[in-house]
């Protein structure tokens, strides 16, 4: 398992260095600089602010002084809110970021898991066909669209929920936005846990186990679910990454000051520092997000051999 | 004699996307305290439905009519709670396919005790000193590092002797080996065969010995019982039968043995 560690970690780095060169590039690439703005600056001005940002400098040499400075775990200034840096504005943001995707991923896999299991034990029952029904509207319905409904409804006709801001964390306000982050996340996983559970169920070792005598509850829970959330172990990952796009736009129709917000701010004003930092972090957790269910799959799978 | 099973106008149907199909048809028969009984015939004939109707455990299309007395009590007439309490219990099964037979996230040692821990609530200690006792039985070598070990580590022929320890965790009156042998290869498959008679010899077990394979039958069972089709054509004593077969079906099965397994 150490191995795995050290491995995935051996790898993220360059991995990292990728993705930097590529937000970097594509930032380049898109017209318009930091400090473009609709009334020119004068020229002496904005070599002024060039030199002081390094703008001046090749690109080369730019994306080698922020290399070094990423590497000693500094983001740069940021661009656009020019009193803070990236690390502030990350920090500050970061926590409330963490909090909806962490409750939206553990609510979208508890309930999708729980959701999907009793569907397969119940298959073609009514329980199964609302939640398949139900599962498929939340599949086809994205977050964006689900969430001006949920405010519309429990906001401003019923009254029961504040439809935006954070307030310092109070549960309420956080209720909506988890809800509409992982209602599509609890539809895939719903799903994906029905089908598994149910390959599993008619596999030869559930007949083994019948055979043997076993009641009903046992067979489920150390028979079948072990097996059975395997796929749902995978989709960790990409349910993260998922969780992370729908966020930005979540936060933003919420007002919520996550990172999202950075993120969709600093990439409309080109403040290079600020996306790639938000970027950067992204890809940092969902690496440690893919490690997770490496590890967690194998925990569970004795026939997966973790290295 | 003591009966321990005795089956009457048993039939078997499946619903399926092309109307009822009918794998067991209206049969009848018996076996007797301590007797291993051998079922042949070609695949697709019906035996196995037959034994999974009698233990309750079909595929969800499939429907059991008839009656099938265990020990005085239908088998058929119980609800799935009463028959798992005798699954396992009294009647202990051994399926075709070792490799996928067994639960591949659960150590061996699991698989054995919770078996004795279910039936019979007996302590985890009690179940697995019971454990050790049948993997013995079983002849499987290096127990105490068997039981912490996943079924992948095993070979089929092990994964089998386990399966057999399984059905014997609590001394079963009765057990059914569906083809225990048939994924095997001939060395193992003797083997194999050699605990079949030994618990017959030692133990006293009333047997159902199903295989295609007539030379596997002969080896262990005192009596066979030939079915095709559904239908049981033919049954009686195991020589007997395959000395002067009286059906043309049996006669049939037999010409595909071996001539030096005769
Ligand atoms: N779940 C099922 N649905 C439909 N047909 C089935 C099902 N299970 C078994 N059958 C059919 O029942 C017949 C008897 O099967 P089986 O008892 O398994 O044969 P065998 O004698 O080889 O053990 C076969 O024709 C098989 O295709
Ligand atoms: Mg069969």
């Amino acid at each position: 398992m150490i191995q795995l560690i050290i491995k995935r970690l051996a790898i993220a780095i360059p991995t990292l260095i990728i993705i930097i060169a590529f937000v970097f590039g594509l930032m380049r690439v898109a017209p318009g600089g930091p400090f473009t703005n609709e009334r020119a600056l004068p020229p002496e001005i904005e070599q002024k602010i060039n030199e002081a940002y390094d703008l001046d400098k090749p690109l080369i040499h730019q994306f080698g002084i922020y290399l070094s400075k990423i590497a000693k775990g500094d983001l740069g200034p940021s661009y656009k809110y020019k009193d803070f840096t990236v690390n502030e504005l990350i920090l500050s943001g970061f926590p409330i970021s963490l909090t909806l995707g962490v409750s939206a991923i553990i609510i979208s896999l508890f309930l999708g898991s729980l959701l999907g299991i009793i569907a397969a034990i119940k298959r073609n029952t009514i329980f199964d066909y609302t939640v398949m029904g139900v599962s498929l509207i939340g599949i086809c319905v994205p977050s964006f669209v689900l969430a001006p409904i949920l405010s519309l409804f429990f906001g401003l006709y019923l009254g029961l929920l504040p439809i935006s801001g954070w307030n310092g964390g109070n549960i309420y306000n956080l209720i909506l936005p988890v809800v509409s982050l992982s209602l599509p996340q609890i539809a895939i996983i719903s799903r994906m846990m029905r089908s598994s559970t149910i390959e599993t169920l008619n596999s030869n070792f559930i007949r083994t186990a019948r055979a043997k005598g076993m009641p009903k509850r046992r067979i489920i829970t150390k028979h079948v679910i072990r097996s059975s959330i395997l796929p749902i172990i995978d989709y960790l990952a990409p349910a993260t990454a998922g969780l992370m796009t729908g966020s930005i736009i979540i936060e933003q129709i919420f007002g919520l000051p996550g990172i999202g917000r950075y993120f969709v701010v600093g990439a409309l004003q080109r403040d290079y520092t600020l996306v790639s930092g938000v970027m950067i972090l992204y890809a940092s957790l969902l690496m440690l997000l893919i490690l997770l269910s490496d590890i967690l799959r194998g925990v569970l799978d004795p026939r997966v051999k973790i290295k | 004699m003591e009966t321990i099973l005795s089956v009457n106008g048993l039939s078997v149907n499946f619903d399926t996307s092309q109307g009822l199909f009918k794998a067991v048809d209206n049969i009848s028969f018996s076996i007797e305290k301590g007797e291993c009984l051998g079922i042949a015939g070609e695949s697709g004939s019906g035996k196995t439905q037959t034994f999974f109707s009698i233990t309750g455990i079909l595929s969800d299309n499939g429907t059991a009519t008839g009656i099938a007395d265990f020990n005085d009590v239908d088998l058929l007439k119980l609800t799935e709670k009463e028959l798992s309490n005798i699954r396992g219990k009294k009647i202990g099964f051994i399926f075709q396919d070792p490799m996928t037979s067994l639960t591949p996230h659960m150590n061996i040692g699991n698989q054995l005790i919770e078996v004795s821990m279910v039936h019979e609530k007996k302590t985890k200690n009690e179940a697995l000193k019971k454990a050790k006792e049948v993997l013995d039985i079983v002849k499987l070598p290096r127990i105490e590092n068997l039981l912490k070990k996943y079924p992948h580590e095993l070979s089929g022929g092990m994964r089998q002797r386990v399966m057999i320890g399984i059905s014997l965790m609590c001394d079963p009156l009765f057990i059914i080996a569906d083809e225990p042998t048939t994924a095997l290869d001939v060395t193992t498959q003797k083997e194999i065969l050699k605990i079949f008679n030994d618990l017959k010899k030692f133990k006293d077990i009333t047997i159902a010995l199903i295989s295609h394979d007539i030379g596997v039958i002969s080896e262990v069972s005192d009596t066979i019982l030939i079915m095709n089709e559904g239908h049981i054509i033919e049954k009686g004593n195991c020589q007997e039968v395959l000395i002067s077969p009286k059906h043309e079906y049996t006669k049939h099965l037999l010409s595909c043995v071996p001539e030096w397994m005769k």
